[in-house]
């Protein structure tokens, strides 16, 4: 109940503050406020870093958790829980341990824990989300207490980047094993800058700022995060003070963030939003048809409409801040003329092209589908769209059993594209439904090799094929909008972790 | 005392039935897609719990045995383990319970305080332009689909004139739109059929008489008509209580409540049978002993009412 | 459950003017009930003449109109008067087909309801006995329970599509329909003719047809009314909540969800056919009413 009053009187003191500051406009945009709120577009699901990698979830996890490397809003690597990390031999990385760190029950950190996590995540026995992260792993040592070695298949150049992302959280090995991985979920412990109290489903998460953090204090005691999946109320909260951060802020709405109070800030996504497909199908096994239902496709219209201009069209399957990136690649091309002689050209049988698609959980997806779907149908396509819920979809990805198109939005996990067309179109990667001989060596080779220039030709060989074969047809690559107080300091990571960490978040105080 | 006995007897018996009723729907339905085993488990679960879960509800059984199985595990509260949460089913469900209470009883105390004296005033004040237009209101009241009564009040009171908040489980000021939207049907048919009752009662013959012997009007209607009245308009109330349940699905959807609506609906679109199962039942469960209790409490104000 | 008062009224000491407001409400009465059944038969025909009168194909998307308040010139130069939605539709257009979705589920789920209703409502009153207790337990069971949690499960594990809805939603009504008929061939049924005709040879089915059927027929209607109504709404929460008529065919529900998300910038999407829905289901309900009360009174109270 004095939580209740405590935030309560916060609350009102913050408004009443705002509103007797208020017609000076540079004045409101500062702030006592000692509680951060957040107010997402789904609730969490998960809490066990190994389980989830949907946006909803990293943005607590990340937070909750640690990992050895840290990739800042720059885009650059920073040390975390190691604090320096070399390539000792062609296929030896060793990481060494910041001393001194705790968990949140009071345990120190050791490299135990550091190799027990690692080792879960590709154990069958747990099952995790993450088991293909670290398939370049062999094996994972820790000859002492503060250091960490790896030992990679082949020449990993991009190991340090592979830890820093989901997958590479680290978990206490006594705890989990001690209680179990339901209770863990339940109670989750880690290093992070701020610790678990709350949970109430549905409704919101409380995290209080964990004070010995190593990275230093969050610039808050308290953190709440709200599940508000509607957007008008999500987007209301914000306007009338409850809240100070909201995520997923439709590129429709970005307009009405813009006032004496609040703004909009955005981050290029580090990543793309495709139609991944179903090559082996009828009729998507046809290159040519995969060609005429990409040239069908009037990005620039898509984005300029459904996305109020808040994107870019992609060239290519490689995302614009990636290494490798070819500038000089022109944008996917829009020819509907061209895309009814490719179709006719291929011997197209009417067969159903179905996109199943959800309903807001990868931003303007029903939408884009509807439009895209009445693209095609233009050229002649017999096209349908089916509407799924999240749950379905993600037994889908894991049964591989999509029955034509789906949307998928592949982060860069490591701006490089080996993390990200490569993890998901590889052999044995989760979006395996095609493949191509020279490809897969291309792809393999560049993976294991510590020669950007010929990493570099590689992708571009690559890229050909792929344009030519389209395992994916690439459709936008938007801005990840949120809304914020102006009170608020905060950059947002172009891959959708949410960093309340003291390099990346502040309030402003007077 | 025979006669409330056997009245007693009637009812629960038919209360049980239902319960039944609904428990043999739900197995039925979810064996009509055949094997229920892989609707109940994580789609990436081991063999070895497939077959843990198999073996426990008895699937190479004939089917009356599952029956068994199914119904006593039902009546112990095992519902199974939610995909989506990886809890117990009973569990989710019963965390979800304290939400919608809140909001149905809310809601109910809500209507009985609105309606009962705009049904009385409307009575006894029968053709003012009062009694028009809150039966007009009413009307439209019982009438509007309860989920557009949400969504036009989060537009008027919340979006446009920014007076309450727009969805979420808060404070009180969360609690007054989604009460006011699931509490309307029953605003709405509690007023008509108080004012219909008290109408009825004011024209009987007792009525009449009082009114003869030169009783002023306000004892009348005090005195006589309203005690008589009183059962009808208590039975109808009550039985509103359960309908609200009903409507807290729809409610608990528009304005993002966390009740066991919501709860019923995610777990729909999740795929969750195990809770969806859960909260079916439950919500049978809930809706059943309220009802018998309205009953109950009516046999035992009205002597007369009692044989079927 | 009318409010309408018939003309005379018992004149009480002291109060004359009721007795005029009496007929004044009487007459205001009349108008509004003929104003409902209008609006219920101006809607059939502009469902039934859909394709006709919507001014836009209902689902044909122009993402360059997009949520577009309404308008008589719209970006793509044609006019809008209920404004389009995300995808550039027109409201008014979808709100005309819509119209159609809703009243044949609505039809249909009438048809269905009142045959299982009717059939098991007169068995159980003219046989009488167990079989009378076992379907009225089933139907007191049905009513006591939220029907639209059943349902949902129901579509969830079904899924959702034209026949399962029109099957649930008219089964959701049959106990209404059972309920009264029971009472009134229990009535029937024990009128000395019956035994008559028994005695002279005549069979159960003609006994039925012949003179039983003819004497329900005006509760069947009133009641076949106002569960029209009723079923209206439900298919518009079921599509409301996404387990009815899936997009992008337009149904009432449907675009109020749609709409949901631009309720504070394009509120027209969700406005509009909410709007229609409600005056619909008002009207139908207030014809229902005064059909009863015109054919058949005894069935207020019920």
């Amino acid at each position: 109940m004095s939580d209740l009053t405590r935030r309560e009187l916060l609350k009102a003191a913050g408004v009443a503050g705002a509103a007797a500051l208020l017609p000076s406009g540079a004045q409101a945009q500062t702030t006592q406020k000692k509680e951060l709120v957040v107010a997402q577009g789904g609730d969490i699901s998960k809490f066990d870093p190994h389980f989830s990698t949907s946006s909803n979830d990293i943005r607590i996890s990340f937070n909750i958790f640690d990992n050895l490397v840290s990739r800042h809003p720059d885009g650059k690597l920073y040390p975390a829980l190691a604090t320096e990390w070399k390539l000792t031999n062609p296929t030896t990385w060793t990481f060494k341990l910041r001393p001194g760190v705790k968990w949140h029950n009071g345990d120190p950190l050791t490299s135990a824990d550091v190799k027990y996590s690692f080792e879960r995540t590709w154990d069958p026995k747990v099952n995790t989300r993450v088991s293909t992260v670290f398939t370049t792993v062999e094996r994972v040592e820790a000859p002492d207490p503060m250091t960490v070695v790896f030992t990679t298949k082949k020449p990993d150049p991009l190991l340090a980047a592979r830890v820093a992302f989901y997958g590479g959280q680290i978990v206490p090995k006594k705890y989990v094993e001690a209680v179990g991985g339901d209770a863990f979920n339940a109670k989750p412990i880690g290093t992070g800058p701020v610790r678990f109290v709350s949970w109430t489903k549905d409704d919101r998460i409380v995290l209080e700022a964990n004070a010995d953090y190593f990275g230093g204090k969050p610039d808050f005691d308290r953190m709440i995060v709200r599940a508000i999946p509607e957007t008008a109320p999500r987007i209301a909260s914000l306007l009338k003070g409850e809240v100070d951060i909201i995520t997923q802020l439709p590129p429709d709405h970005g307009e009405r963030v813009a006032t004496a109070t609040t703004r909009m800030a955005g981050a290029l996504y580090a990543g793309l939003y495709v139609l991944a497909v179903n090559s082996k199908v009828a009729p998507l096994d046809n290159p040519l048809v995969k060609q005429a239902l990409s040239l069908a496709i009037d990005r620039e219209l898509i984005v300029k409409e459904l996305w109020r201009g808040r994107g870019i069209v992609p060239n290519s399957q490689i995302a614009k801040g990636d290494n490798h990136y070819d500038s000089s690649l022109p944008p996917l091309k829009y020819d509907p003329k061209e895309a009814r002689d490719r179709l006719k050209k291929s011997g197209y049988k009417n067969e159903e092209v179905l996109i199943e698609t959800t309903s807001g959980y990868t931003a303007n997806d029903k939408p884009m589908s509807e439009a895209i779907v009445a693209m095609w149908r233009d050229i002649g396509v017999n096209a349908k769209v089916e509407v799924l819920e999240y749950s379905v979809r993600a037994q889908k990805n894991r049964d591989k059993t999509f029955k034509g198109l789906w949307w998928s939005d592949p982060t860069s996990t490591l701006s490089d594209p080996d993390g990200m067309f490569w993890r998901l179109l590889s052999p044995g990667g989760p979006q395996d439904y095609w493949r191509h001989a020279k490809f897969d060596e291309l792809g393999d080779a560049a993976r294991f090799s510590v020669d950007e220039k010929f990493r570099g030709r590689a992708y571009k060989e690559m890229t050909t094929i792929f344009l030519e074969h389209l395992p994916w047809i690439p459709v936008v690559q938007p801005y990840e909008d949120y809304g914020l107080q102006k009170y608020v300091e905060w950059t947002p990571n172009p891959n959708q972790q949410f960093e309340v960490r003291r390099f990346a978040f502040k309030f402003r105080r007077a | 005392m025979r006669a409330v006995a056997a009245f007693l007897a009637t009812r629960l018996a038919r209360a049980l039935v239902a319960v039944w009723l609904v428990s043999t729907v739900v197995f039925v339905v979810m064996r009509l897609s055949g094997d229920p085993v892989p609707l109940l488990l994580p789609p990436d679960a081991p063999r070895s719990e497939y077959a843990r879960v198999a073996k426990e509800l008895g699937t190479d059984k004939p089917l009356p045995v599952q029956y068994g199985v199914f119904l006593g595990n039902a009546l112990r509260g095992d519902f199974g383990r939610s995909i989506h949460f990886r809890e117990p089913a009973s569990h989710v469900v019963v965390g979800y319970l304290p939400a919608t209470a809140e909001l149905g009883l809310t809601a109910f105390a809500l209507a009985l305080i609105v309606a009962v004296p705009i049904g009385l005033v409307s009575a006894v004040r029968r053709n003012s332009l009062l009694d028009q237009v809150a039966m007009a209101v009413a009307l439209v009241g019982q009438s509007a689909p309860t989920f557009f009564v949400g969504i036009l009040l989060i537009l008027l009171l919340s979006l446009k004139a920014g007076w309450l908040p727009t969805s979420g489980r808060g404070d009180w000021t969360n609690l007054v739109l989604p009460a006011l939207t699931l509490g309307a049907f029953s605003m709405a048919s509690i007023a008509r059929l108080t004012r219909s009752a008290l109408l009825e009662v004011l024209r009987a013959d007792y009525v009449r008489t009082a009114r003869a012997k030169g009783l002023r009007e306000r004892v009348v209607v005090i005195k006589h008509a309203l005690r008589n009245a009183a059962i009808p308009i208590v039975t109808i109330t009550g039985l509103q209580f359960g309908t609200l349940l009903g409507g807290a699905v729809v409610t608990e959807t528009v304005f993002a409540w966390p009740g066991i609506g919501r709860l019923a609906i995610q777990s729909i679109y999740n795929r969750d049978y195990p809770v969806v199962q859960c909260v079916v039942f439950l919500s049978a469960l809930l809706f059943i002993v309220i009802n018998l209790t309205v009953e109950l409490i009516y046999g035992v104000l009205d002597p007369r009412i009692r044989p079927r | 459950m009318a409010s309408s008062i018939p003309a005379s009224v018992p004149a009480e000491a002291g109060v004359p003017s009721v007795a005029a407001a009496g007929g004044r409400v009487a007459r205001r009465t009349r108008l509004l009930a003929l104003g409902g059944g209008t609006f219920v038969a101006l809607l059939l025909v502009v469902a039934a003449a859909a394709p006709y009168l919507a001014p836009h194909d209902p689902v044909r998307q122009s993402l360059r109109v997009r949520l577009a308040a309404p308008t008589l010139e719209g970006a793509d130069g044609r006019a809008h008067p209920l404004g389009t939605d995300h995808l550039g539709r027109d409201v008014l257009s979808r709100t005309i087909f819509g119209a159609r979705v809703s009243l044949v589920i609505g039809f249909a789920a009438v048809v269905v309801g009142s045959l299982v209703g009717a059939t098991l409502g007169i068995t159980a009153g003219y046989r009488g006995g167990w079989v009378d207790t076992v379907i009225m337990t089933v139907a007191d069971a049905q009513l006591a329970f939220p029907f639209i949690l059943l349902a949902i499960g129901i579509i969830a594990v079904l899924g959702p599509s034209f026949p399962t809805l029109i099957v649930v939603i008219g089964l959701s009504g049959w106990p209404g329909y059972a309920r009264v008929l029971r009472a009134q061939v229990m009535v029937l049924r024990s009128r000395e003719f019956v035994d008559a005709i028994h005695a002279l040879g005549g069979t159960v089915v003609r006994i039925v047809s012949r003179h039983i059927v003819p004497n329900i027929l005006s509760s069947l209607v009133v009641i076949g009314t106002l569960e029209l109504a009723r079923s209206i709404v439900l298919e518009a929460t079921l599509s409301f909540l996404g387990l009815g008529i899936q997009p992008p065919t337009p149904s009432w529900g449907g675009m109020v969800q749609e709409g949901r998300e631009y309720l504070d910038s394009a509120w027209w999407i969700s406005t509009c056919p909410g709007l229609v829905l409600m005056l619909t289901s008002v009207a139908v309900s207030r014809t229902g009413d005064w059909l009863r009360d015109l054919l058949d009174p005894t069935l207020r109270g019920e």
